[in-house]
């Protein structure tokens, strides 16, 4: 609560958390939300610009890109975020694992990390789309593992600082578990940087599902998901710009407002430019 | 003549996102030429808000700024920035707490010298650099055409001081401020420097702030002592009348709080009345102090604001002392006996901690790669109920032995637990040894609630017992509200933190408590009660204490016997009676007589310590305080082991002295009681 009051106050924060708001309604509600059938073919009114009736025009079934852009919202944004909660949760645990047990687990994981990330996480993603199949759920699951080795990387530096702490020398100390350690004791106090790399994290997500489902590895056609209706409407770009147009802001939209957002959570969950008193 | 500086009057309110906050006000200061003010107050009192108001550098968002800051008759509060950094070094100097922050790493010492050598006066390089040769031989250092080429991580933090020191006399200010100079340091090297500081003050008739935590320090240094409790002086005047009769009430505890030698002898409790922490936020009472005022009286003190006024040889703000009341200092409790028993509970056999492990390369060469021998061959009991105090200054093993004795640190060696050979890492170990870490900031979890703290010690060793009614009885235990168990620990003072760390400890019934510097960051009035709850705890409990320390004077209120460790090895045991006179280790005998404290009753022997810490990697064939022994006697000291000497039954010191030069050392105190002069010999 007091989080979001303080970020409230942060012009970047409240900006973002205005435009996820909205992107988060749209996700939750776009099919009821939708004046139209997204996928009804109008042929009397293809590639038609902005009117009452289409208020953001149609492509080239005459389909309306509002009612496209509603539905589409839910598979786009929220595999983007599930994509991102892979990557975050799975990095998040490795990386303090490996920065608390140090020593050769800890250099044998964070080679592993750094190989990872030396290719691209695109590159990742299409590989282990490569090796998976084609499908939706694939593409979010192979941007969850391309996320992880950065997720790991942060999550384990912010580890040796609270590892250093003499609260996990005196549960150490005590005799706890691993789990109740690295779970109890580590864990909560490095989560505020790993879920402000996690906001950044969603517009990358978005933008890289929605390049998988442009290049035909993520969503199939007819689904309305943002990146496949941009790769579609590429062919009709020169007879009408709306259906490039308008995914196009959409995307964008959604990667300011999570953008804005991590930026305003790094400068609200950070003591020293918080709430001081 | 006008003063060097001269404060007015002067108030400081910051602006924060919760509303503006008064750090200083009311505060008029004059500091003559050539004069050393002291500033003492508790933690979070705005000393050093004063000075940084004084250098015109305000970290905060200023909200509203008063009255008037005149350095030699010139008013600097509206200065321009283009003039202020012409004053800065040249006119005023600072001197840091930490030296080692001070100074940028990427610059040699030289070049910082000659940098504000440069800035401020018109002198020719080669002038300059003479200059620069000339200063640090003036601050005592060593071969100076060396120095100036060495980076500040190459010298140690007594020499970095030193260069420090340098810098600030280098363009011969009026006026330097010196904010807590010495409080990051030894006690051996602060001692050495503090001389050094009278000296040059004498020789250079500078005039000085002098701001410290630590009463003892300033009783050495200043001629005048100012008292500042959240914000505003409550007590100006000369050192010696008001560190040796207190008027202000607050003033008298804070006296009353501090440890000084002469209290074994005399039986002397320390006071735990400590101050609470002023009002800063909305309407200000009367009298700042009245909330924690043994001597509140409504219609006295409650009339109008309290201005400081002028009684005798001082001022002092307080209306009752102002209307000619004297004011009776508080009663300090008796100390406790401690619940000593002659069994021997926990036993430690040739324990050595090394760190470093043999690199790959060296293995390969066959070379053993250099290790730090943080603790070496050390061995010491400690029986039921008793409190063993390890003494030491930074690096000499103390906390590694902390550890080692609790698990996290692996060492060769034996311990035993009521005569089993038992492993610190071991369950049977755990249930009955117990640490109180030196920071509560950091050794409780921001994010559990006290009732998680208290509560996890409960599960691993009682999981029978009522967890909720047993974590009330242990915040009651340490006196805290039974209600704080759904708080968490940033809702807490330093001195609250601190108690909930005994009361994790305490939650496993434990035999042994080990402290590791618990005392060392509270104030003096905490400081004392924490060491009475110990008492209290040991009391009721009959545990039995390892108490960790740098601070000397506390010892005498906590500690049976007293284990004093230099380079990791133990040079002295004895009980803590034997402290009060010879014989002594000479390393001993340094620390008791650089530990500062308050007491007008005795007189301190200076012992210094010259020479420098052989490197931490080196085996010393011969004694390891050799280098920096005022008692060396010869080659022996540094080519063979000194002998383990037994002077008196119960009383180990290893040292090439023989027993009779030894106790022919002279009394480092001289105690002046008010009936007869008596000297401890």
């Amino acid at each position: 609560m007091k989080t979001l009051r303080a970020l409230l106050r942060n012009p970047q924060g409240a900006a973002g958390l205005a435009l996820c708001a909205l992107v988060m309604f749209a996700a939750l509600f776009g099919p009821a939300l939708a004046p139209k059938d997204p996928e009804a073919f109008n042929f009397g009114a293809r590639f038609a610009g902005p009117s009452a009736e289409f208020p953001l025009g149609t492509d080239w079934y005459g389909r309306d890109l509002l009612s496209r852009i509603l539905v589409g919202a839910q598979s786009t944004v929220l595999l983007a975020l599930l994509a991102t909660f892979i990557g975050t949760a799975a990095g998040a645990l490795i990386g303090v694992v490996s920065g608390y047990l140090g020593g050769v687990v800890d250099e044998i994981l964070m080679r592993l990390t750094d190989a990872l990330m030396a290719i691209p996480s695109l590159l990742f993603a299409l590989m282990i789309l490569a090796a998976l199949g084609s499908s939706a759920l694939n593409a979010v699951l192979a941007i969850g593992i391309a996320f992880t080795p950065g997720m790991a990387r942060i999550a384990r530096s912010v580890t040796l600082q609270v590892r250093s702490f003499d609260y996990v020398a005196a549960a150490k100390a005590r005799g706890e578990s691993l789990a109740w350690i690295v779970g109890a004791e580590i864990l909560p106090n490095t989560i505020a940087p790993v879920i402000v790399e996690g906001t950044i994290r969603v517009a990358f997500a978005i933008m890289t599902l929605a390049t998988l489902s442009f290049l035909g590895l993520g969503a199939q056609p007819p689904a309305p998901e943002w990146g496949l209706m941009i790769a579609e409407a590429r062919d009709h770009l020169f007879r009408s710009p709306w259906p490039v147009a308008v995914p196009g802001a959409a995307i964008a939209i959604v990667a300011i407002g999570f953008n804005l957002l991590g930026d305003g959570l790094r400068d609200v969950l950070n003591p020293r430019t918080g709430d001081h008193a | 003549m006008t003063p060097a500086l001269s404060l007015r009057d002067y108030a400081l309110h910051y602006d924060t996102p919760t509303g503006p906050v008064r750090i200083l006000d009311g505060i008029s200061l004059d500091i003559g030429r050539g004069e050393v003010l002291g500033l003492v107050g508790e933690s979070g009192s705005a000393k050093s808000s004063l000075a940084n108001a004084v250098i015109r550098d305000l970290p905060g968002k200023v909200h509203a700024e008063h009255g008037t800051i005149t350095l030699a008759g010139d008013d600097i509060t509206a200065l321009p920035e283009a003039e202020l950094g012409a004053l800065r070094g040249r006119r005023i100097a600072m001197v840091f707490q930490n030296a080692a922050t001070t100074l940028d790493p990427v610059q040699t010492l030289g070049d910082h010298l000659l940098e504000t050598l440069g800035r401020h006066t018109g002198l020719a390089p080669a002038a300059r650099r003479d200059r620069a040769l000339e200063l640090l031989g003036m601050v005592g250092l060593p071969d100076p055409a060396a120095m100036m080429a060495r980076y500040p991580h190459e010298v140690s933090g007594g020499e970095k001081q030193r260069v420090v020191l340098a810098l600030a006399f280098g363009c011969e200010p009026e006026l330097i401020l010196f904010d807590e100079p010495t409080s990051a340091l030894d006690a051996t090297t602060a001692a050495t420097l503090l001389d050094l500081f009278r000296d040059l003050q004498a020789r250079t008739g500078v005039s000085a702030l002098f701001i410290s935590h630590d009463l003892g320090t300033v009783a050495e240094i200043a001629h005048r002592v100012a008292v500042i409790y959240g914000g505003r002086i409550v007590e100006e005047g000369p050192t010696e009348a008001i560190f040796a009769g207190p008027k202000h009430p607050y003033t008298q505890a804070l006296l009353a709080s501090l440890p000084r030698p002469s209290d074994r002898l005399e039986g002397r409790g320390l006071a735990t009345s400590g101050a609470r922490p002023a009002p800063r936020r909305g309407e200000m009472p009367p009298c700042l102090f009245s909330a924690s005022c043994p001597h509140h009286d409504p219609s006295v003190c409650d009339v109008q604001r309290v201005h400081p006024s002028h009684v005798e040889d001082r001022q002092i703000a307080c209306a009752r002392v102002a209307r000619g009341e004297t004011l009776p200092a508080p009663q300090a409790p008796a100390p406790l006996q401690s619940p000593r028993g002659e069994t021997a509970l926990l036993e430690a056999r040739g324990l050595s901690v090394t760190y470093g492990r043999t690199a790959l390369v060296d293995r390969l060469r066959g070379r053993a790669t250099p290790q730090v021998r943080a603790v070496r061959d050390v061995s010491f009991r400690l029986n039921r109920g008793e409190t063993l105090a390890l003494v030491g200054e930074s690096g000499c093993g103390k906390s590694s032995l902390a550890r080692a004795l609790s698990g996290l640190q692996g060492f060769t060696g034996e311990t035993m637990l009521a005569g089993t050979p038992t492993a610190p890492d071991s369950a049977a170990w755990r249930a009955r040894v117990q640490t109180i870490f030196q920071n509560p900031d950091s050794s409780l979890n921001p994010r559990h609630t006290l009732a998680t703290i208290l509560g996890r010690p409960l599960k691993l060793f009682r999981p029978e017992v009522d967890r909720p009614a047993e974590i009330a009885r242990l915040l009651e235990r340490v006196h805290l509200p039974a209600d704080y168990a759904t708080r968490y620990p940033h809702q807490l003072s330093g001195g609250e933190k601190q108690r909930v760390a005994i009361a994790r400890a305490l939650a496993a019934e434990p035999d042994v408590i080990i402290c590791d510097e618990i005392t060392s960051g509270l104030d003096a009035a905490v400081q004392a009660a924490i060491v009475r709850l110990l008492r209290e705890i040991q009391a009721t409990t009959g545990a039995a204490l390892v108490f960790i320390t740098h601070d000397l004077g506390i010892l005498r209120h906590i500690a049976d016997r007293l284990a004093v460790m230099y380079l990791g090895e133990m040079v002295e045991t004895c009980e803590i009676a034997a402290l009060d006179a010879a014989p002594w280790h000479p390393y001993t005998e340094a620390l008791l007589s650089s530990s500062h404290s308050v007491d007008p009753g005795s007189d301190t022997r200076r012992v210094r310590l010259q020479g420098s810490l052989p490197k931490r990697t080196e085996d010393v064939s011969g004694c390891p305080f050799a280098s920096r022994c005022p008692r060396h006697i010869g080659p022996d000291c540094d080519s063979s082991r000194p002998p383990l000497r037994a002077p008196e039954p119960g009383h180990d010191i290893l040292c090439h002295l023989s027993d009779a030069a030894l106790n022919a050392v002279p009394p480092i105190w001289q105690f002046k009681t008010s009936d007869t002069t008596r000297t401890t010999q």
